[in-house]
């Protein structure tokens, strides 16, 4: 089963995003920190269809996990969408650069994270 | 590298582009809207600035980029029998004549459109609305109804489709008792019937394209999407709406929409403290 991972400081959030995930059909994993991320990533990479980054996270932030992802010939395939504030929009461009395929600011309402999460995997009618 | 900010020109220019895409409409305080919304298209598309992504849109004719501007620039916010009142004029008022005429054999099939289902809460809450109607109204069944979902966005589409929903969406405006009656739980997924699902069918539809191919309706539901048009398109689509309808059939808004000044063909009606159109073109 092909699985969307969360990597999220807040275990609300990911459970928020684990549920939805659910709705879509697709497996769940999660990961509370970037260490954690690259590492279930690394074990995990094959049934992996998207990483759901949040953006502020201590230690290692989304930014430095998706510019590790972009730099590996193998993961740099997995499509990545950022989580992120109003606040860092100017950063999320530079994400956009980097390779990430799509971005949701928070707070958003469920219907929305819905759909994003669903374009994100390349889900449409 | 961030992009250069955007220039009144280039915001005109995109905003007529939206405009032409989807209908959406915006004033000049929607400057930092665009401007937000798609930063991160340009840099997906490594646009330096608002004119050069402007250019480029122009010059690409696969529907992929409009696709995602459409996308940046629309909400999909919707909840189960949102506004309440369209769902009581349903059962109380239009409801029971459709049923009498479709039993006198004057008609015998009733069209709806639910015609921006976003991920398919309106259009199930009209099924469930018809299905409820039919168990205390046995003349009648639910496979005398068809309703048809149609919205722009391919994935809210497959998300409506798919009749698959979380705690948190299902819990919105839902009553417990139709929700037991009308899905199934799987862990934390309730997923709705499938007798639902068949009185429903999605496709996908721009309110700008010609309606006439959709055939005739008794009753339009148009929630919560006008209100970001213009009211040139406004009048484009209520005129469009008005012709598709059966003589003497409904339109249905919503609560924070009217049709004054809007359109002549529509006699508003009450009920309680809702209010409906109904059809004056025969
Ligand atoms: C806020 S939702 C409203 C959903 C539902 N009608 C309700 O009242 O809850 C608005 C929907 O309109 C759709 N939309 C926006 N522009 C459209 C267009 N030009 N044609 C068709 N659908 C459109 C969006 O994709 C979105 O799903």
């Amino acid at each position: 089963m092909k699985k969307v991972l969360s990597v999220d400081d807040s275990g609300v959030m990911r459970r928020i995003i684990g549920r939805t995930v659910e709705v879509l059909g697709y497996g769940f994993l999660e990961a509370a920190n970037g260490v954690e991320a690259l590492e279930v990533i690394a074990r995990n990479h094959e049934e992996i269809a998207l990483v759901i980054l949040d953006v502020n996270m201590p230690e290692m932030n989304g930014f430095e996990v998706l510019s590790r992802l972009k730099a590996d010939p193998v993961l740099k395939a997995i499509p990545v969408m950022m989580l992120t504030t109003e606040a860092d929009r100017p950063r999320i461009i530079q994400a956009i650069q980097a390779g990430a395929v799509n971005y949701l600011c928070k707070p958003f309402q469920a219907d929305d994270l819905t759909v994003k999460i669903a374009e994100s995997l390349g889900e449409g009618f | 590298m961030m992009a250069d900010a955007i220039s009144a020109t280039e915001f005109r220019l995109l905003r007529d582009l939206i405009e032409r895409l989807c209908g959406i409409a915006l004033g000049d305080e929607k400057t930092y809207l665009v401007e937000t919304r798609l930063a991160p298209l340009l840099a997906e598309n490594g646009c330096q600035d608002f004119g050069a992504f402007y250019r480029l849109v122009s010059s690409d004719p696969s529907p992929q980029l409009r696709d995602k501007i459409v996308d940046a620039m629309t909400t999909n916010e919707t909840l189960w029998f949102r506004d309440t009142h369209p769902f009581s004029i349903l059962r109380d008022r239009l409801l029971p004549q459709l049923a009498a005429d479709l039993s006198q054999g004057s008609r015998f099939r009733i069209r709806i459109w639910s015609a921006a289902s976003s991920t398919g809460q309106e259009p199930y809450s009209i099924a469930m609305t018809i299905h409820e109607f039919c168990r205390s109204n046995p003349a009648v069944r639910p496979d005398q109804f068809e309703i048809l979902a149609t919205d722009i966005s391919p994935s809210a589409l497959f998300v409506a489709k798919l009749g698959r929903y979380d705690q948190a969406a299902i819990a919105r405006g839902l009553p417990e008792p139709l929700r037991d009656r009308y899905f199934h739980q799987e862990g934390h997924v309730w997923t709705v019937n499938d007798e639902l699902k068949r009185m429903v069918t999605f496709r996908k539809f721009n309110l700008q394209d010609p309606m006439e191919a959709l055939g005739r309706f008794d009753i339009v539901f148009l929630r919560y999407v006008a209100i970001y048009f213009s009211d040139g398109f406004k009048r484009q689509i209520y005129g469009g709406i008005a012709r598709l309808l059966a003589p003497e059939g409904h339109l249905i808004i919503s609560a924070v929409e009217s049709l004054r000044g809007i359109s002549e063909d529509f006699q508003q009606l009450t009920h309680g403290s809702g209010s409906y159109y109904q059809c004056q073109l025969s």
